[in-house]
């Protein structure tokens, strides 16, 4: 009982984290129609600016300017690159944030080293908030829950209460009408993509210290956040919501629990669950489970 | 006699709006049929419904007595049924030649091969020049389709359309966009390629509707209010409202 | 003989003899064994462009087909040495026989869906079968890999391929076989369909094909023939790691395949021959290489997307245009800034290499030795590449009204 219950909580809070990532990919796939293969590279990026700031100045500015340096990446990158792929079709934009994830991920090899860096839960913020049964809640991932629930709030609200929202939401499904109206579109993608960035960022600032910091942190990461994404289904925001914490929940019980089956043990077989679960949803139902759009 | 295409009762809603609320079209073998009606009517959503480019919501289509309703767009064109587009839709990095070329291998057989190199396939080397000399285009044969001008990509459209052999022709709106010189070629040009094959046609232009039409259905929010004659039409009071009314008053 | 004919004996004709006279050419020792791996590398870059180039499918996956190629092959290697009695130069066909099953399998699979989907879906299964390989270590090999020997097969004609020239004689022969049975192939009824289904999949429905079929189709065939640069890979080496089914080896026939250009047929020879020199050359000099693969990818598709083949074809039409001395100005006044950017960028990223090296070795340029981790020497490096970039973008700016000039010459040259 207590297994279940400490792992629901941690699947809740891994979940929430995969939201915050898939969210924004989620919104940049629906606007730009353009799969960001580097989103979760930007996660990588706010962990490692996160480290840098925390151990020079303290964890709080750090989450503050991490993520929005890593805004600033992403909307450069935005402005200087991705528009000129788009130029030379679909296939140049995928290839373009493919590569840029290959770069990113060689180029923080290249700063920090091949080996994790020592991004460590700020004193204040470590030990347990509370008992359950026999296990401890560490208040870290209470904090992390509380940063990802706020967060996602502040979007939501944005989204739908806002002007700049509004217009957002107009050019997810009619770009082209939004531009019409006078509406400054490429800065809108500008400003989806920095966004979308800087909650990835943000999201390694809070995830890099509870998991792992180490170059290879966006590969392994951002492969589940595309099952989370297709899943979900490309294009909804619901849909990635639900299947963030399926799937954050999945895994976690699969890695507390270790069934073994013929010799196979659950664990063995946990790395490929997630390309099983994809593979099978694309062949089955490329839509996903909510999705409203299939490229 | 069988129809050359018969639609019963056929529906198409998006979400919660219906679109095409109820057609009845029946068009008889070897006719020229056109379709008018004002914009947003659904002549074109119709078309794509017959070409299964969108399914059918409800009713069914059926091509020479054949249900065609559900069927995937290339087993409808296998079937003896081609269509145009109302937006240019080649191969647009391919020269005429090579788009006509590839117009014509189904329906000589040719299906996925991948023995032969197409060069060496007499038949359909000639077709296509047959074709491509029919469509006017033989001056500009080696050209790269992306590049030809508005007149010429919209008779190669009508070149790959008819290329297959099939017998009954779908053109949807084959002069918009046209100058009055273009749009007299472009008849003659249809009257041509279309000589003993039925042909369904969507168009605005009302002198082309009246000089090419046996027959005109008339397609008004959804629902066709009229099938006739090119006379009846014209003396048809609910159509002069409904369409012919405000034509008239622009004329 | 027509001119056509004369023209394709000549293109044919001088390949073949390249390929006869190369390692006459290049015979150092270890040129030999670089002569090889890029015979193979040109093999699985044109097969992946059957897909990429001509049929409009971008995989994440096509190292799958050339690792179960290599895979089925070492194992049947390892069955000639137990006695079966099969010919050693006929093995890569072994190859592409599994290549070619695994490409139906999957090619049903994926093909249903195009696009983002496939592209997904390969990268998905890609995943997959390496998890796999580490998952059934008996099969796969693990990370030890599997080993063979390809003159256990004894001598036929003297021939024992234990000599790595006669190793490159039969990765000449299949090159050259390969690279014939997929340019007929691009000019066979599904070649020239796969064309249009990549140009206009709806079109190519109402003439009559199924795109996913013709997809299909494609995939399998392409499977083929990276299943024949597995066995070639798999007799060459002589081993099979868990390496050739990765995400990096897909990646590197990506990079290789559109850095040669995927609008050409032989494109990616061109980007194989450059890949595998990079790879050679630059992963002696420096540790830093991945990066600079991965800049130099960027840098391809953001400005050069057409390719090497491209900017050949372009060049040989300036030649044509007789443009070419005017361009030639341009390129010569962006030269001495562009070098310098570029040297002081390669600068920053070396610097930055040897600061995060635990090992750090004494940095040295130009025979002085620089201190990676003092703030000063990064203010310096940084600004200077600043500075070089500046003065390029000020170059750029003064020569573009020049480029523009030639482009539109030889826009008015061409016929339309």
């Amino acid at each position: 009982m207590e297994l279940v219950l400490t792992s629901l909580l941690n699947g809740v809070t891994y979940g929430l984290l995969l939201f915050m990532l898939s969210s924004g990919l989620t919104l940049i796939f629906s606007m730009m129609g353009v799969l960001n293969f580097a989103h979760a590279s930007f996660y990588m990026l706010g962990a490692y600016f996160g480290y840098a700031i925390s151990t020079k100045v303290g964890f709080y500015p750090a989450l503050v300017v991490a993520p929005l340096a890593v805004g600033a990446i992403g909307a450069a990158v935005e402005r200087h690159g991705l528009r000129r792929a788009h130029t030379s079709g679909h296939v140049s934009e995928l290839l373009f944030t493919f590569g840029l994830a290959f770069v990113i991920a060689e180029a923080v090899r290249l700063v920090w080293g091949s080996t994790p860096v020592p991004y460590k839960v700020p004193a204040s913020l470590d030990g347990p908030l509370f008992t359950l049964y026999e296990s401890t809640f560490p208040t870290y991932k209470a904090f992390m829950m509380l940063v990802s629930v706020g967060m996602l709030a502040a979007l939501y609200a944005g989204l739908t209460k806002t002007r700049v929202g509004l217009v957002i939401r107009a050019a997810l499904t009619r770009p082209d009408m939004a531009e019409a109206l006078g509406h400054d579109v490429p800065r809108v993608f500008m400003l989806v993509f920095g966004g979308g960035a800087a909650l990835a960022g943000l999201a390694g600032v809070i995830g890099g210290n509870a998991f792992v910091t180490d170059p290879g942190m966006a590969e392994s990461l951002g492969t589940i956040v595309f099952v989370v994404v297709v899943v979900g289904g490309l294009g909804s925001l619901t849909g990635a919501f639900v299947a963030s914490l399926f799937i954050g929940i999945v895994q976690t019980f699969a890695v507390a629990m270790d069934y073994s089956w013929h010799g196979m043990s659950l664990s063995r077989v946990a790395p490929v669950l997630p390309y099983l679960i994809m593979v099978a949803m694309l062949i089955v139902r490329p839509r996903g489970l909510m999705g409203t759009r299939e490229t | 006699m069988t129809a050359a295409l018969e639609l019963s009762g056929v529906q198409k809603r998006f979400g919660a709006t219906e679109i095409v609320r109820g057609v009845d079209l029946r068009v008889e073998q070897g006719e020229r049929h056109a379709l008018i009606g004002p914009n947003g009517a659904g002549k074109s959503v119709l078309f794509h419904l017959i070409s299964a480019r969108y399914p059918i919501s409800a009713g069914r289509i059926a091509l020479n007595g054949e249900t065609i309703t559900g069927r995937k767009p290339h087993e409808i064109n296998r079937r003896g049924l081609s269509r145009s587009f109302q937006v240019t839709n080649l191969f647009h990095r391919m020269t005429v030649f090579e788009n006509v070329r590839c117009a014509v291998l189904w329906s000589l057989g040719y299906k996925y091969s991948f023995w032969r190199r197409v060069e060496n396939l007499a038949d359909a080397n000639d077709r296509a020049r047959e074709i491509v000399e029919r469509i006017g285009l033989a001056a500009r044969a080696d050209v790269s389709a992306g590049i030809l001008s508005y007149a010429e990509q919209r008779a190669l459209e009508i070149g790959i359309t008819i290329a297959g052999g099939a017998n009954v022709i779908l053109l949807d709106e084959p002069t918009a966009g046209m100058s009055r010189t273009e749009t007299e070629a472009a008849v003659a040009l249809i009257r041509r390629v279309t000589e003993g094959r039925t042909l369904l046609i969507v168009e605005h232009d009302m002198s082309v509707v009246f000089g090419l039409a046996d027959r005109i259905s008339v397609l008004v929010y959804g629902r066709i209010i009229a099938t006739g004659t090119p006379e009846q039409i014209r003396a048809d009071t609910k159509v002069r409202e409904a369409y012919l009314g405000a034509e008239a008053a622009n004329a | 003989m027509s001119p056509q004919a004369r023209r394709r004996l000549l293109v044919w004709g001088g390949y073949a003899a390249v390929l006869v006279a190369a390692p006459l050419v290049f015979h150092k020792g270890f040129s030999l064994s670089l002569l090889c791996q890029m015979g193979i590398i040109i093999v699985f870059s044109l097969s992946y462009n059957m897909l990429l180039g001509q049929t409009g499918l971008l995989s994440f996956g096509h190292a799958v087909y050339y690792g179960m190629g290599a895979l089925i092959t070492i194992h049947a290697l390892n069955l000639v040495q137990h006695g079966w009695k099969f010919p050693v130069t006929l093995m890569p066909l072994v190859g592409g026989a599994a290549g070619l099953f695994f490409g139906v399998v999957f090619g049903y699979i994926t093909t249903r869906r195009a696009g983002t989907t496939f592209a997904m879906i390969s990268l998905g299964i890609g995943e997959m079968m390496a998890a796999c390989s580490l998952m059934f270590p008996g099969f796969f090999g693990g990370e030890a890999g599997i080993s063979g020997n390809r003159s256990s097969g004894g001598a036929f004609l003297g021939i024992t391929y234990g000599p790595q020239i006669q190793m490159y004689y039969l990765v000449a022969a299949w090159l050259l076989l390969s690279t014939a049975a997929m340019y007929a192939l691009s000019r066979t009824p599904l070649g020239r369909m796969a064309n249009a289904v990549r140009d206009n999949p709806e079109r190519a429905q109402f003439v009559g094909y199924d795109p996913q079929h013709v997809r299909f189709m494609m995939v399998a065939l392409s499977g083929f023939f990276a299943g024949i640069a597995g066995g070639l890979a798999a007799l060459n080496y002589e081993i099979v790691t868990a390496e050739s089914l990765s995400a990096s080896t897909s990646g590197m026939v990506l990079l290789a395949t559109y850095l040669g250009g995927i609008g050409f047929f032989a494109g990616p020879i061109a980007g194989a021959i450059v890949v595998t020199l990079m790879q050679t050359a630059l992963g002696s000099i420096t540790n830093a290489w991945p990066f600079y693969f991965g800049a130099m990818f960027l840098a391809t598709v953001l400005f050069v997307p057409g390719g090497i083949a491209s900017v050949a074809v372009l060049h040989k039409r300036f030649w044509d245009a007789k443009l070419l001395r005017r361009v030639i100005a341009v390129y010569a006044a962006l030269a001495v800034p562009a070098a310098l950017a570029l040297g002081f960028s390669v600068l920053l990223v070396e610097m930055a290499y040897n600061a995060s090296d635990e090992s750090r070795s004494a940095f040295r340029v130009l025979g002085y030795v620089i201190d990676t981790t003092a703030t000063a020497t990064w203010v310096a490096a940084i600004s200077s590449t600043l500075a070089a970039i500046a003065a390029c973008g000020f170059t750029w700016r003064a020569v573009s009204a020049r480029w523009a000039e030639v482009g539109a010459a030889l826009a008015g040259e061409r016929k339309p």
